[in-house]
């Protein structure tokens, strides 16, 4: 996919930027926080099942 | 005179970028020693910054102890930062969280700075490479940081793992100046009551080996941290391995933070490490822990706007779902206080904490699940 139209090329403080790097670095915040939230909500569902399966137990 | 030449060699190689990297050995050395800034790695990691910058060391080079340590504790194998997750696991008491679980998605919230810092290191012109690397100083984990900046073979290794300890030391100053960036007077002094659920031992045992199972199904790539910090939490609560949990506790962990700081030096050679893009990888890093915070606290807030009164967070719960255990659930805890003098929230940011504990290694293991994507 070409994010080139989200930014045009330019010279940054600390090197050149590239525009479609910037669509990319996007997308892996999109992507990184979604699978965080995804492994966070899993293990969620499964301490409350845990916990409601072995309540009387021990 | 020319015969006491030999005398002058090592003196006549000093050059002034070595010079910086004495003074900076020196002031994490200080932090260490004076400011009792996590002086388990801020002190070997001054003393290896000078050891690697003298001239012809000998700690450098096919037969130097510091490059071999490197090579083959971290660079081929990662096995230094992943077997003190074995130490860390052991120490954890996932308790807090299992009896109070909706803490868990702030583990996930207030790992927003490591995306945040991503981008704006790509806007200033890093490299996306480096520009991961640097984000992941906010997983407020060094052993994390270490570990991703060395898969992704990042130029400024050096620089984000001494970010990652320096500003983990600082989280009592970070934290508080971020929250009341984005809460109001009246929000931090929600009272939370702490109302925990019983956890079984059966639970507590389960709850390791399935969390290995479920990062290990969605993100293979962080099935390394997550496993080893969970088979030492295993060990800890199985019950029948005290001896060993507490030598993961104690000997393990002593014996490579020992190690880990002083090889991480081997980054901090003056030819890698003095430049002008290391002081902006350390302002990404501080940009980085301010926004975790952030992203935890307006997620707390957002929750808010769903959850019936008397069951509301306090927001600055939220920011304790960073890595820095337990630094960031005591600032809570006296933010609160500070507030409301009888508002106690430290049980609640301790379940955060913990959960931000497992958060920062999942969004290491994600990143580098998504590195094989965006930079191939």
């Amino acid at each position: 996919m070409n994010y080139g139209f989200l930014l045009s090329d330019y010279q940054g403080p600390v090197g050149p930027v590239n525009g479609a790097d910037v669509g990319r670095s996007l997308e892996l915040m999109g992507k990184g926080m979604a699978g965080i939230f995804v492994v966070m909500l899993l293990i969620f569902l499964v301490i409350v099942a845990l916990n409601r399966w072995t309540k009387n137990k021990d | 005179m020319s015969q006491f030449d030999f005398l002058l060699h090592g003196v006549s190689g000093v050059t002034p970028q070595m010079a910086v990297m004495w003074a900076v050995g020196g002031l994490l050395i200080w932090l260490a020693v004076k400011k009792d800034f996590e002086p388990s790695l801020l002190l070997p990691m001054g003393f290896g910054a000078i050891l690697v910058n003298l001239p012809y060391t000998g700690v450098l080079g096919d037969n130097g102890i510091i490059e071999w340590l490197f090579n083959k504790g971290i660079a081929s194998s990662e096995a230094m930062p992943l077997l003190l997750f074995v130490g860390i696991g052991a120490m954890i008491d996932f308790g807090p969280l299992l009896s109070n679980p909706r803490m868990i998605l702030f583990g996930a919230a207030a790992q927003f700075g490591i995306f945040f810092t991503i981008s704006a290191a790509v806007l200033l012109g890093f490299p996306l490479r480096d520009a991961m690397s640097i984000g992941v100083i906010g997983a407020a984990d060094g052993p994390t940081s270490i570990l991703v900046s060395q898969v992704l073979d990042s130029a400024y290794k050096g620089a984000v793992a001494v970010a990652a300890y320096s500003y983990m030391a600082l989280v009592p100053l970070i934290q508080p100046f971020a929250i009341r960036l984005v809460t109001t007077k009246k929000e931090r002094s929600i009272r939370m009551p702490y109302q925990p659920d019983s956890v079984s031992k059966t639970t507590k045992i389960l709850f390791p080996i399935i969390v290995t199972m479920i990062a290990g199904l969605i993100a293979p790539d962080s099935v390394a941290l997550v496993g080893l910090l969970m088979f030492g939490n295993l060990i800890r609560e199985c019950g029948r391995l005290e001896s060993l949990s507490k030598a993961a506790q104690g000997p393990l962990a002593n014996l490579i933070t020992i190690f880990l700081g002083i090889t991480i030096a081997f980054q901090m050679r003056a030819d890698v490490f003095v430049r002008w893009n290391t002081l902006a990888v350390m302002a990404l890093g501080l940009v980085a822990f301010v926004f975790d915070s952030v992203g935890g606290v307006l997620f707390a807030k957002l929750l808010n706007l769903f959850l019936p009164e008397g069951r509301k967070f306090n927001p600055m719960v939220g920011a304790a779902g960073i890595s820095a255990f337990p630094m960031s659930a005591r600032v809570i805890q006296k933010m609160g206080l500070k507030e409301d003098n009888q508002n106690h929230l430290l049980m609640h940011a301790i379940g955060a904490n913990v959960a931000g504990q497992i958060g920062s290694v999942v969004a290491g293991g994600i990143i580098l699940s998504l590195a094989s994507n965006f930079l191939a």
